[in-house]
């Protein structure tokens, strides 16, 4: 066991975990951050993206020991009243039916919009399809991530006026 | 509803059905807590609404969401009898497995169809109390008030009283048997496009899944199982494992032990058990288990020898045969043209994104479990099972909470997790364990749903009309596996299925393969394993008598009519219906009209679980023989709609499944082991692989609803495969589809 001294959401949390942890298992259950969740443990489907420093990362495959002087961002984090423009739009366009997938989505698409303020269909699809969604909510997804575009342009344009 | 082990789903219905309008009010009684206006508290009318003397309305859904958007229309119902308005309430879903919500099951595409009238008598019960009380606090006939979004009237007089300011007196009458219910007419929520509850709590990380839940002390526990269907535990060293920090206990799990009365297995496979501290320890104490298997006899198995067992069978008669109609032979002898095809499906496995998962505590006798489930009757039972106790206690000793789950695909029917928790849990009593599977774990010892071989047989005349048409399955029932009551074939084919009723000579025959793999259940189960079979070898028919698809398939329905139809989804098909909805996908899917170069069209259609649907399919073929889906137009009738906005997320979700199954899913076997192990090598599809065009197309109808989450899943497979036969010219007769 090793000591970290995390840093999620802004926020200080100590930790006890062995190096090779995956980054997953200590937010679910050493902090019991439970949005991020377990699909794959491969880093395949997605399910358990958070940022890294502001990049999507899958937790299952990032060791804990890997990223102890980072800044950790988790769903829980995103935003504080759960109005980051990705949010809204997950919303507005009615986008989960189960929504387990769905934390990771929005995480994945929050960095992708972070990076490329309006990203076309095919961006969208590149960013996007290391996160699987087993209900098919991908046409959603895709409207909501344009929304979300929409939505981010107008806040912008709001605070400089 | 009764103990719900043994029973089959058309069972499960009847009950349901009969008994609905008393338990109404059985359950209201039931709930009589004595009203206290002065708590503060919110007042139950029944079991299914309260009301906050703020004026919030708590509308309790039963069924167990697993994402089909049940908890939003099901409260729709109730909230729509009660007349309160839509902004006023908050729905819940109840938190334990009670007999007062009458059916807290999920499946069979029938959430909606079973709830339709039971749970709008549920608001039309509590409407009535709260008119009651209204009447008497007036001293006016009941007959002269009427209820208002929220409040009751009394039109005479022009007065009016809010529904909280009667919840105290309301909750002390008891409601008729049968309530009146509204006119179709009189909807304001129903048939509305509503958003789906709970969106915040999802988009924003807040809301609890199986995994999820987190009891003081919890342990974490994974499962090492036998790799070979039916093995067992030779022997195991747990020194190693027990060696690593945070490992509790190391236990053997003796599933081959455990039965329901019925004979019915109740967990999957053999293994042994780390239970830790946290997950991770628990995964890390399982890989430094050294546990030597006996094999057992299933160790000779694979998908070769599978298929092998299929195609034997199906070359000589059928074990069963279904339905038989004139005289096949003589009509396949007398024809002009023959043809005889064999339509193949994989073994699948319905893999939720959330893989299977249950938590529970044993002490005093007594369990508790936090199942993440379809069906928690099944839970209940499999877990009283798994302990022991004996059967009459199972109500009493086990508490069933009620957790979302990631998803269900049919995966959540059964419930073998349950058991396996229960199991363990029992090992360390008075300590919570959370059992999970990993993704290898749930596509290696699963449940499937069956593969399929099916030697299809038609004949034409010389003006090209089907004059003779005979299906020959040979697969691995599911029923069988479950040792239920109803017959092997029951839960694999369906012989009344088009086109039956509109060939003279027509047969349909079932020969069952024996097995060890598991079977289970996946979204759209038969169908969506023979519609493939139908509709391909329909279309090859089609194009062998020179005609158009859909117009072939339009003149074979002719006008329409409503046949008998024997199976799940009966008692009755019309096929006016079915045609109306493969018209409607043909025009919006732009059917006979001009395609860009390099891209083809396929149309299927079909009856399933009492709905219809019809799906178009537009696709080309990649330079690396990848099959590109680029459009998919879905035409459904299901009859009323309760809420258009969920009902075409199912739709949308029912053509990304079609894509899976069409395209990429396939559990394979070798020396009775699951190849397949991450969704490296049973991929689902993925964003970018998913068709960018997805239209959904709802028939308007009076009729009642019936089902909806699995209905548009096998047509479109078909579509699909159409659309790619017609591309290449090579018909598809194997699913999932690749280009030689």
């Amino acid at each position: 066991m090793a000591r970290y001294k995390l840093s999620v959401n802004g926020r200080p949390r100590p930790v006890s975990a062995d190096p090779d942890t995956p980054l997953l298992w200590v937010l679910r259950d050493s902090l019991g951050l439970t949005g991020t969740k377990y699909g794959c443990g491969e880093g395949l489907c997605g399910a358990c993206t958070v940022h890294v420093d502001g990049a999507a990362m899958r937790s299952c495959v990032v060791p804990v020991s890997s990223v102890a002087h980072q800044e950790i961002t988790t769903i829980e984090g995103l935003s504080a009243k759960g109005d980051h423009p990705v949010q809204r739009a997950w919303v507005e366009e009615d986008t989960p039916q189960c929504g387990y997938c769905q934390p990771g989505q929005i995480m994945c698409a929050a960095s992708l919009l972070a990076f490329r303020a309006n990203p076309t269909d095919s961006e969208i699809d590149d960013a996007m399809s290391g996160n699987l969604c087993r209900c098919g909510t991908y046409p959603r997804i895709r409207k909501a991530i344009h929304r979300a575009a929409g939505l981010a342009a107008l806040a912008a344009k709001r605070s400089k006026s | 509803m009764s103990a719900a082990s043994g029973l089959d789903r058309r069972t499960f219905l009847k009950i349901g059905a009969t008994a609905a309008g008393g338990l109404i009010v059985g359950a209201w009684r039931a709930s009589g807590v004595p009203p206290d206006t002065a708590s503060g508290k919110a007042l139950a009318l029944g079991a299914f609404v309260e009301i906050d003397p703020d004026g919030t309305v708590i509308v309790f859904s039963p069924r167990p969401e697993v994402g089909s958007g049940v908890k939003t229309s099901l409260a729709m119902l109730i909230a729509e009898e009660l007349d309160v308005d839509w902004k006023t309430v908050r729905v819940r879903q109840p938190e334990q497995l009670e007999p007062k919500y009458l059916d807290q099951f999920t499946g069979g595409s029938a959430g909606i169809s079973d709830s339709w009238e039971p749970l709008r008598r549920a608001g039309a019960a509590a409407r009535e109390v709260l008119i009651a009380a209204a009447a008497e606090k007036w001293q006016v006939p009941s007959a002269d008030c009427r209820s208002d979004r929220g409040a009751v009237l009394h039109p005479p007089s022009g007065r009016r009283v809010d529904y909280r300011e009667l919840v105290a007196r309301a909750s002390e009458l008891k409601p008729r048997e049968k309530p009146a219910l509204k006119s179709a007419g009189d909807f304001r929520i129903a048939e509305k496009p509503t958003p789906t509850v709970d969106l915040a709590e999802i988009v924003t990380g807040r809301i609890t899944y199986g995994l999820d839940i987190r009891l003081p002390g919890m342990l974490h526990a994974v499962v090492e199982r036998c790799p070979v269907f039916g093995g067992k535990v030779a022997r195991f060293d747990a020194s190693r494992a027990l060696a690593v920090p945070g490992v509790r206990k190391v236990v053997e799990l003796p599933a081959h032990r455990f039965a329901l009365k019925s004979g019915r297995p109740i967990m999957v496979a053999d293994g042994v058990a780390v239970i830790a501290t946290s997950t991770w320890a628990a995964m890390k104490g399982r890989k430094a288990l050294r546990v030597e298997w006996d094999e057992g006899s299933a160790a000779s198995e694979s998908s070769a020898t599978l298929r092998a067992m299929l195609e034997k069978l199906t070359a000589g008669e059928p074990g069963k045969v279904l339905r038989n109609d004139g005289d096949v032979d003589a009509g396949l002898a007398s024809a002009a043209r023959k043809l005889e095809a064999v339509y193949e499906v994989p073994f699948v496995e319905a893999s939720p994104l959330e893989p299977v998962n249950c938590t529970a505590r044993v002490r005093d006798g007594a369990c508790e479990l936090w199942a993440p489930t379809q069906n928690p009757y099944n839970a209940r039972n499999f877990a009283g099972t798994a302990l022991g106790l004996p059967e009459e206690s199972w109500k009493t000793a086990i508490t069933v909470h009620m957790i979302r789950p990631g998803g269900g695909f049919g995966r959540r029917l059964d419930t073998d997790y349950a058991a396996e928790a229960a199991y363990l849990a029992a090992q360390v009593p008075g300590e919570a364990v959370q059992v999970l599977s990993t993704r290898g774990d749930e596509l290696q010892h699963g449940l499937y749903r069956s593969n399929g071989y099916n030697r299809m047989r038609g004949a034409l005349d010389e003006k090209g009309a089907l004059v003779a048409w005979s299906q020959h399955l040979a697969n691995c029932s599911r029923y069988r596996y479950q040792h239920g009551e109803s017959p092997p074939w029951d839960s694999e084919i369906y012989q009344d299925d088009f086109p039956a009723g509109h060939v003279p000579n027509f047969r349909v025959g079932y020969s069952e393969a024996q097995t060890a793999v598991p079977r289970g259940y996946y979204r759209s189960m038969a169908p969506g394993a023979t519609n493939f079979a139908l509709e391909g070898f329909l279309d090859e028919i089609a194009h062998a008598a020179g005609k158009d698809p859909l117009a072939f398939r339009l003149e074979l329905i002719g006008e329409g009519r409503v046949l008998p139809y024997a199976n799940y989804g009966g008692p009755q098909f019309d096929t006016g219906r079915l045609r109306r909805v493969l018209e409607l996908a043909g025009q919006k899917g732009d059917w006979g009209r001009s395609i860009a170069k390099g891209r083809a069209r396929g149309i299927a259609g079909g009856f399933v679980f009492g709905s219809y649907s019809a799906a178009v399919a537009e696709v080309s073929a990649a330079r690396d023989r990848t099959i590109r889906v680029h459009r998919l137009v879905s035409a459904v009738d299901c009859g009323r709609v309760v809420n258009p906005t969920g009902a075409r997320k199912q739709i949308e979700g029912a053509m990304n499944d079609a894509m899976n199954l069409a395209l990429k899913l396939e559990i394979t076997f070798e020396k009775g082991r699951v190849i397949q192990k991450n969704f490296t090598d049973y991929p689902l599809v993925r964003m970018r692989e998913s068709a960018s065009r997805i239209e959904t197309y709802l028939v308007e109808s009076d009729k009642p609803p019936t089902g909806l989450g699995e209905i548009p899943v096998p047509p479109a497979i078909s579509a699909i495969a159409n659309a790619v036969s017609a591309l290449t010219g090579k018909r598809v007769r194997r699913l999932p589809i690749r280009l030689g």
